[in-house]
């Protein structure tokens, strides 16, 4: 009893809080998007809504799991849980395909995706692994083994193929950036092969992650938005071209982060976050202006390649049907919304957005809910987000840190992926959304995912190193 | 190393993404309209409904344009399964090279339209949608395959509504409803491809009133395209509502009469109650069964075959055709020159026959006499005073301002302009004024003498049949009149407000007398020109014409009122090329108004003979 007093007194109550009304959400928003008026019943288990509260039940069960076996085992078996987790990725290849892939291990709905487990299993072998070394004397061999730890599951999944899987994993690029795991020794050792050419460290190898991401996401974003011309419609005769749209988006960040980082940096850093800052504008405008100008430049067959690639080239009834029917159930949902179970294009019944019920969760609920029901969902996720970053700050283990970075990071992926495709801003790959897609595996490995991190945030005094 | 700033870098990239997409979100959700517009596209449908034109009755109450149930055959391909092409045309009976290129014609054509986002026609055929592939079946024809339809899955039937006329007459003045065209339906966002509109006559001037307000249904639909529930429980539906009933002050049995007098003849008959303005029978002649025109398959056949028709029975005579008056207008020159003051009534002219030929005939020794004896130099003498008044010392000068005054005259008896009668096709007729003989001899360059054929109606003076019933009508109400029209009544409103306006003439009332006078004894005095005319139990007051016509005999006028000082009717009678007024225009105007005033033909020899008589 004292034990578990000692959990419930030192457990995050925000996060769980905030995962808790997450899921409640997810709930109704599954029963109004899978609804069928022959069953009307919540808790009736033939329907998705009714097996989703079952998912649910289970998740609390293994969470009760995870509350009563010590923190200390993830640790301990850590290769071991990684080991099994690679195994039933090799395992479900050899699995019939569903729907081309072959990612269902077991019998038809019953079924997991290992996938969703071998998250929390590299998460746990990356800490693992990055709490036994020494980050400020690492060599070639702990940036390699780090790689391979990530790349292995990553070539499993790929061979499903599960490419949605495969994009949260790079997620994982960040925590090890975070850890200072950075690619400077290798291409320190690229680097020094020049004749006369002898660096210690290199700025762009260990800014390395970051600066790759930053280019890729605001040269995928300037491409989408160059041909678009914002016009407003309050503001009748005003357009904005969308590169202008873009660089004042960026002004507009640059300048809130600024503000925002003002009140809770310490003032000896001032000085070099407001040259971040600074720095980070100038240079993301200048990727976005070289990726705008550069693909103006561009002949029309190479143009008409990236449009396609992009999903730019209109052909809504076509190749591009998810994503337009997905796009115009959010965007008419307007700012109040439509009303609870009142959507008209992505309702179950018109069956206009496939998989309403599932990696495209977001769109009943942006229809029925308005832009308060999404900005609530961004804000639940931001705040959730933050929290995990702020607890993994106060871990003293680097154990536990990296495993609720993993955490971050993995959440982070799947909500700026979900919830892109439904706004036109990432490509159509189906990942579902946290806590609120319907799915037993991924309702189970979130909910583990956040259990684990909430025990051994718990547990933190326990544990040094 | 110390790697805990680099968690800045990790929360601005939250932050970074996150406020893009709120402000997306934001931007997609609230301000832009677009994606509304598109989901409505996709997911809802208006489904309108069209309801059932308004009807038409005659002035008796009889329903003369009435709606009549017709069908649709539909087609859903995706439904349809082991189709027997030469089993189903055999059912419809048509051949199989018929509904295969039907088939074709839906997909190629029905199916495609123009996309305004991309600039390109498409086809926007789907398989799922239903089309009509038969149009405009009979109840007869659709109950003799309605039975069978069964073998075809994918086939249904579908209820229209369309005119019928259960009097086959009065074709132009009803007019006719034919599909409307891109630009009407560019104008107008009523209608929809494959919808009716009003093409010709009443059908055509009252179409606003007559179409009603259409009913729409807003629907979700699925994706494939079923309708699930109505959108927003039916906050937004409308109910459809039929046009109002139009209340016609034509005597459907009178325009019957008229119809089968003029068979086999070429002219037409205007009669107007004088009273009211409203126009008991206007009749065309040759004319044509409306029924003709019912439905597109209809309309198909019979619109090239009575376009082609050298007869032209599509041409509205009584509004469109411009007619030299000829001696009718004879009234209205004495009308003028008696209140100009350039005679008396007592005045007298002698049959000179020299400027103008005239038949023989006592001499006219007062107004009256001379339109009783239509004495040419008499009108002659009579109109010269009027134009050449003496106002200038230079003769043309003279003949300019006279004429000025004198086409005003006319224009305030509604010759030479349009009248605004509730119809389409209606024609000015002409007056010439100064600026059109200067145009034609030069400025100065003419004078009395060289238009004096304007005196008998001839020359350039055109009327159409509408003006001169109207000129009977003046006549009948001493000086005023309500401009023609049709429509009495629009559901429980009264007609339009311009035909409750009076139109008063400038000739004062005192001067009508004499010339009703003359009227009068035209018809009932020995030596007038419209004895034919003559009804045993009430006065007529008549007028003949003659009108030359270069082309080849001359055309027979009559216009006439009675009874002569109650009147009911005015009337104008035109038979092309009938020759002497008195002999064709004067009987057939005594049937009309014998039939109107008694409802039955005393004289059946008369009729009989009118009937007969094939002036074609």
């Amino acid at each position: 009893m004292k034990r578990n007093d000692s959990i419930a007194g030192n457990i995050d109550w925000g996060l769980f809080i905030v995962f808790l009304v997450m899921l409640l959400m997810g709930i109704a928003n599954v029963y109004s998007a899978a609804y069928n008026p022959k069953f009307p019943s919540l808790f009736d288990f033939s329907q998705k809504y009714g097996k989703q509260i079952m998912w649910v039940a289970f998740s609390s069960f293994l969470g009760l799991l995870v509350f009563l076996i010590d923190a200390s085992i993830y640790r301990k078996f850590a290769i071991p849980i990684y080991l099994f987790c690679l195994s039933l990725l090799v395992v479900v290849l050899f699995m019939p395909s569903v729907n081309g892939a072959r990612a269902w291990l077991g019998i038809g709905s019953l079924g997991i995706q290992p996938a969703e487990f071998a998250k929390i299993g590299t998460a746990i072998a990356l800490a693992s692994f990055i709490s036994s070394i020494n980050v400020r004397q690492q060599t070639v061999n702990t940036v390699v083994i780090a790689n391979i730890i990530l790349l292995v599951p990553m070539v499993l999944i790929l061979l499903q193929p599960d490419a949605g899987t495969f994009v949260v994993f790079t997620g994982f690029l960040f925590v090890m950036y975070r850890e200072g795991i950075t690619y400077d020794p290798i291409i320190l050792n690229l680097v020094n092969l020049l004749p006369g050419v002898r660096f210690k460290k290199t700025w762009v190898g260990s800014h390395f992650i970051p600066i790759l991401f930053v280019v890729i996401f605001l040269s995928i974003i300037t491409l989408l938005m160059s041909n678009n011309i914002i016009t407003f419609s309050f503001l009748p005769g005003v357009e904005i071209p969308g590169f202008f749209g873009v660089i004042g988006t960026l002004f507009t960040i640059g300048l809130s982060s600024y503000l925002i980082l003002r009140f809770f940096v310490s003032k000896r850093d001032r000085p070099r976050i407001t040259m971040i800052v600074v720095i980070g504008f100038v240079l993301c405008s200048l990727i976005s202006s070289i990726v705008n100008f550069g693909f103006q430049g561009l002949r029309k067959h190479q143009k008409d390649r990236i449009e396609l690639f992009l999903g730019l080239r209109e052909d809504p009834d076509g190749e591009d049907y998810n994503r337009n029917r997905a796009m115009a159930a959010v965007g008419s949902g307007g700012f109040f919304g439509k009303g609870y179970n009142n959507a008209s294009v992505a309702s179950v019944e018109s069956n206009h957005v496939p998989e309403s019920e599932t990696d495209f969760i977001f769109c009943p609920l942006a229809e029925e809910w308005g832009f308060l029901g999404s900005f609530t969902i961004m804000g639940l996720f931001m705040f959730m987000l933050f929290r995990i970053i702020q607890i993994a700050e106060r871990q003293k283990s680097t154990f536990n840190r990296v495993y609720a970075y993993s955490v971050a990071m993995i959440l982070f992926y799947h909500y700026a992926v979900n919830i892109g495709m439904n706004i036109g801003f990432a490509p159509v790959i189906g990942i579902p959304l946290p806590f609120f897609s319907y799915g037993g595996s991924s309702m189970m490995s979130f909910s583990v995912m956040i259990y684990i991190l909430l025990k051994l945030d718990s547990q933190r005094g326990d544990v040094l190193g | 190393m110390n790697t805990d700033a680099r968690r800045y870098v990790i929360i601005i990239f939250f932050l970074l993404v996150g406020s893009i997409y709120t402000i997306r979100l934001f931007y997609m959700q609230v301000i832009d309209e677009s994606w509304t517009l598109r989901a409505q596209e996709i997911a809802e449908k208006r489904k309108q409904i069209t309801p059932p034109r308004g009807v038409v009755f005659d002035r008796r109450g009889k329903k003369i344009v009435a709606n009549k149930t017709y069908f649709n055959l539909m087609m859903v391909e995706e439904n349809i399964k082991n189709f027997d092409t030469v089993a189903f045309a055999k059912l419809i009976g048509w051949t199989p090279h018929k509904v295969k290129s039907r088939f074709w014609e839906i997909r190629k054509g029905e199916g495609m339209y123009y996309n305004k986002h991309t600039g390109k026609t498409t086809t926007n055929y789907q398989k799922i949608r239903a089309y009509p592939f038969v149009k405009e079946m009979s109840m007869e024809e659709m109950s003799a395959i309605a039975p069978y339809l069964q073998n075809f899955p994918g086939f249904y039937e579908e209820i229209t509504s369309m005119r019928s006329y259960p009097y086959a007459n009065a074709a132009n003045i009803l007019g006719y409803l034919s599909e409307v065209n891109g630009d009407e339906i560019k104008e107008d966002r009523f209608y929809r491809p494959g919808e009716n509109i009003g093409r010709a006559g009443l059908e055509r001037f009252y179409e606003k009133e007559l179409r009603g307000i259409k009913g729409i249904h807003y629907i979700v639909t699925s994706a494939l395209n079923n309708a699930i529930e109505p959108y927003a429980d039916g906050k937004y539906d409308t109910i459809a509502r039929q046009g109002p009933p139009l209340k016609l002050g034509v005597d459907i049995n009178l325009q019957a009469y008229g119809e089968k007098i003029m068979k086999k003849k070429r002219g037409c008959i205007v009669a107007i109650e004088p009273s009211t303005g409203e126009i008991l029978a206007l009749i065309s002649a040759p004319t044509f069964d409306p029924n003709l025109f019912v439905g597109k398959r209809s309309i198909a056949k019979n619109y090239p075959r009575l376009i082609n028709d050298p007869s032209k029975p599509l041409y509205p005579r009584p509004l469109s055709a411009e007619y030299p008056p000829g001696s009718t207008f004879k009234l209205i020159q004495g009308l003028v020159a008696l209140q100009e003051g350039v005679i008396h009534p007592e005045t007298g002219f002698p049959c000179t026959k020299s400027m103008v030929g005239c038949h023989n005939h006592p001499q006219a020794s007062n107004v009256a006499e001379a339109v009783q004896y239509s004495c040419n130099p008499y009108f002659y003498y009579t109109v010269r005073k009027i134009i050449q008044q003496g106002r200038r010392k230079k003769q043309t000068a003279d003949a300019e301002i006279g004429l000025e005054k004198w086409a005003k005259y006319m224009h305030s008896f509604g010759f030479g302009e349009k009248l605004e009668t509730d119809i389409t096709g209606v024609r000015p007729g002409l007056i010439p004024d100064a600026k059109y003989y200067d145009k034609w001899y030069g400025h100065h360059n003419w004078s009395f003498s060289t238009i004096r054929s304007i005196s008998i109606g001839q020359g350039e003076v055109k009327a159409t049949p509408l003006q001169l019933a109207n000129l009977a009508c003046i006549v009948a109400n001493r000086g005023w009149y309500y401009t023609p029209h049709f429509v009495k009544s629009i559901g429980r409103k009264g007609p339009l407000p311009e035909y409750r306006k009076k139109h008063y003439t400038m000739v004062d009332r005192r001067h009508f007398d004499p010339i009703v006078e003359g009227m009068r004894m035209v018809v009932n005095e020995k030596g007038g020109t419209g004895g034919a005319a003559r009804l045993k139990n009430d006065i007529v007051c008549g007028k003949t014409g003659t009108v030359q016509n270069p082309q080849g005999k001359d055309h027979s006028v009559f216009i006439a009122f009675a009874p002569m000082n109650k009147p009911k009717i005015a009337i104008a009678v035109f038979i092309e090329n009938a020759g002497f007024g008195g002999t064709w225009a004067a009987p057939i105007a005594n049937l009309m108004m014998e039939k109107y005033l008694y409802k039955k033909i005393s004289d059946k020899a008369k009729e009989e003979k009118m009937m007969e008589a094939n002036l074609d």
